[in-house]
């Protein structure tokens, strides 16, 4: 009974990371209909950028987001205009193929930059306390309190903004958009670079408690999709879901299953997508759609 | 004269395929030549690599279902073999050498099978789905490979019998891959071809035709995957070692998108012509920048994509291609997005 409670809470933790790790992701999908393949590798930028930033500043990882976040956006948006903005009107082949050119380009070229030993970051608040018999992370639920934080921010900025209110308007109906005043072309790339900021702080909030290699980031970009096939497009309640339900298949069975080890996240977040494919293609919400129907 | 140009239609039409077979038939003298082990292995790679990008074609250029973790049948080929030949007791095979032969052909099906236990979920839907569940699927099966240890020695790997013979060797891959290309070649002109054709350009279309677009695309990846398990298993056993680190690597299937990308997508002789242009350029990178090759490699697909998506065959003006050309350089409106409504 403990065991499961811990189980329990462990997969909530966990699935709260999930969340925010896949809005980056579902973002750029649901509102360009640009799939990124190289989702996790952005991911693994951020955390190389808060692994640097406290080995040569000595800044808290949770702080460095400060730093990492406005200089993800600026890369984010230059890459929309001059590469992603190439290919966002054409079939999903051709963003398929761009997307994984970039994922394997990056992805070497941090190898040859950091080398493949895996890094970490120390930070010294990295333990438990103990509450009602249970062991509570500090770290974890640290980034959990976050991912809720950064899931309201972005909603309000969705919901309420201006600048939201056109990225959702872009998303629904890019022509209607572009008669209405909405400058389609800058939405798009302010939201590439919205997207890759936030994915590249999932990666900086992991990096005390995982570690950091140059291939970290293929499992990230397979589970993001996993997540965004059973929570739907784009939505942030259907993040939410979709990243719990996966954070709490992984963890019970990493907890009941004996021998499964650490690695059974990937396997079971595959048999996952491939059971969501065959029982629901339209995902457990609205599903794998866009935004709203065109 | 009427008659004079129907066989020069017959010729120039089937001229490919003519060509191939004189060049396979030279390639077999090589060995004659008494080359060192190490320039017939260097061989015997690049004809691999045709023959599995040959294969990926066939999914991702013909059908336009573009298969980012084909490797994965290739893995799979290369422990069926292992598995046979070290856990499964001798009555099964006739003895290491000639079980060699035997395993080939079963580590082909066992791919053959897994493709149709993935094709079945995820080739019913149309658009990217697909694309993305292989890439999983290659992900997840490293660490399904190293989960199940007493079956594939985990991340120790399992040891084959070393038989080295690397004219055989030479041989064997050389006539795989002759047919394996010859089929290709029939398979682009055949109904079954056309088919696959219809469903790339307009699966929609090619539906309301009467095609069943689910059949062909699980008949069209069983197929490449059967080639691609055979190639595999042939490796694992060249190689003598498999751990998941050596047999479940990326670059694998970026040579095979990158092969079919460079050549000409959906074109039989684009895989072997940029397989083999592949092979001379991957040389020179990796003696000059040996760490940056796979960056490069990256790079390269993005201009690929971008600036020749047709690949060479393709600007060169091979008309087979040009209504892909057509496909991949027009910006429709979001087709793919009604598509997938429908779907």
């Amino acid at each position: 009974m403990e065991l499961l409670l811990q189980a329990l809470f462990n997969g909530i933790l966990l699935g709260g990371y999930y969340a925010v790790m896949v809005l980056g992701f579902s973002i750029i999908w649901g509102v360009m209909g640009v799939i990124n393949l190289a989702h996790g590798e952005f991911l693994m930028i951020g955390a190389y950028g808060a692994w640097v930033l406290f080995r040569v500043f000595g800044i808290d990882p949770f702080l460095s987001l400060a730093i990492i976040m406005p200089v993800m956006f600026g890369v984010g948006y230059v890459l929309q205009r001059v590469l992603i903005n190439r290919v966002v009107e054409r079939p999903h082949l051709i963003s398929l193929l761009v997307t994984f050119g970039l994922s394997i380009a990056l992805a070497n070229l941090f190898n040859v930059i950091f080398t493949a030993d895996p890094r970490t970051v120390p930070v010294s608040y990295n333990g438990s306390f103990n509450i009602l018999g249970m062991t509570v992370p500090i770290v974890k639920t640290m980034i959990l309190g976050l991912a809720l934080l950064i899931m309201f921010a972005l909603h309000v900025f969705l919901q309420r903004t201006r600048l939201g209110r056109s990225i959702r308007a872009a998303a629904q109906n890019k022509n209607a958009a572009r008669i209405v005043g909405v400058e389609v072309g800058r939405v798009y790339a302010i939201t590439f670079g919205i997207a890759i900021a936030l994915t590249a702080a999932a990666g900086a909030m992991i990096s005390p408690v995982a570690p950091i290699f140059p291939f970290m980031g293929p499992p990230f970009t397979l589970k993001a999709f996993t997540i965004t096939a059973l929570g739907g497009l784009g939505r942030i309640p259907g993040a939410l879901l979709g990243g719990m339900v996966l954070g709490l298949v992984e963890t019970l069975l990493a907890t009941f299953v004996p021998g499964v080890g650490t690695n059974v996240g990937i396997a079971a977040s595959f048999v996952l997508l491939v059971l969501v494919l065959i029982l629901r293609p339209q995902g457990l919400l609205q599903g794998l759609r866009p935004m709203e129907v065109e | 004269m009427g008659f004079l140009r129907r066989v020069w239609r017959l010729i120039s039409a089937n001229g490919g395929i003519y060509s191939w077979l004189t060049l396979i038939a030279i390639l077999a003298l090589y060995p004659l030549l008494t080359p060192s082990g190490a320039a017939l292995l260097t061989a015997t790679q690049l004809f691999m690599l045709i023959t599995v990008s040959s294969n990926w074609n066939l999914i991702g250029g013909m059908t336009g279902y573009v298969d980012f973790g084909h490797a994965v049948f290739f893995g799979i080929g290369a422990y069926l073999m292992g598995i046979l030949v070290t856990v499964v007791p001798d009555y099964i095979l006739f003895s290491p050498q000639l079980g060699f032969w035997q395993a080939l052909p079963l580590a082909g099906l066992g791919a053959m099978v897994f493709a149709l236990l993935i094709g079945v979920p995820t080739l019913r839907l149309k658009g990217p789905y697909f694309s993305i569940a292989m890439l999983g699927t290659f992900v997840a099966m490293r660490e399904i490979i190293r989960l199940l240890k007493p079956f594939t020695g985990g991340g120790e790997g399992l040891d084959l019998p070393p038989v080295l013979n690397r004219t055989r060797d030479y041989y064997f891959m050389l006539i795989f891959m002759g047919v394996v290309v010859a089929l290709m070649w029939w398979i682009r002109r055949s109904e079954f071809g056309h088919s696959l054709l219809a469903i790339r350009e307009d699966e929609v279309g090619a539906e309301m035709r009467g095609i069943d677009t689910t059949r062909h695309k699980i008949i069209a990846f069983m197929i490449a995957a059967f080639f691609t398990g055979v190639a595999g298993a042939f490796w694992a056993f060249q190689n003598t070692y498999i751990d998941p680190d050596v047999v479940f690597i990326e670059q694998r299937t970026v040579e095979m998108v990158m092969s079919s990308m460079l050549g000409g997508l959906g074109t039989v002789w684009g895989p072997p012509l940029g397989a083999f242009i592949l092979y001379m350029l991957q040389d020179l990178v990796w003696a000059n920048f040996y760490n940056l090759h796979l960056f490069i490699l990256g790079v390269l697909l993005i201009f690929i994509v971008l600036f020749v998506p047709e690949g060479i065959i393709g600007t060169l003006g091979d008309r087979s291609s040009t209504s892909l050309g057509r496909l991949l350089s027009r910006g429709f409106n979001r087709g793919e997005r009604t598509m997938e409504e429908r779907a």
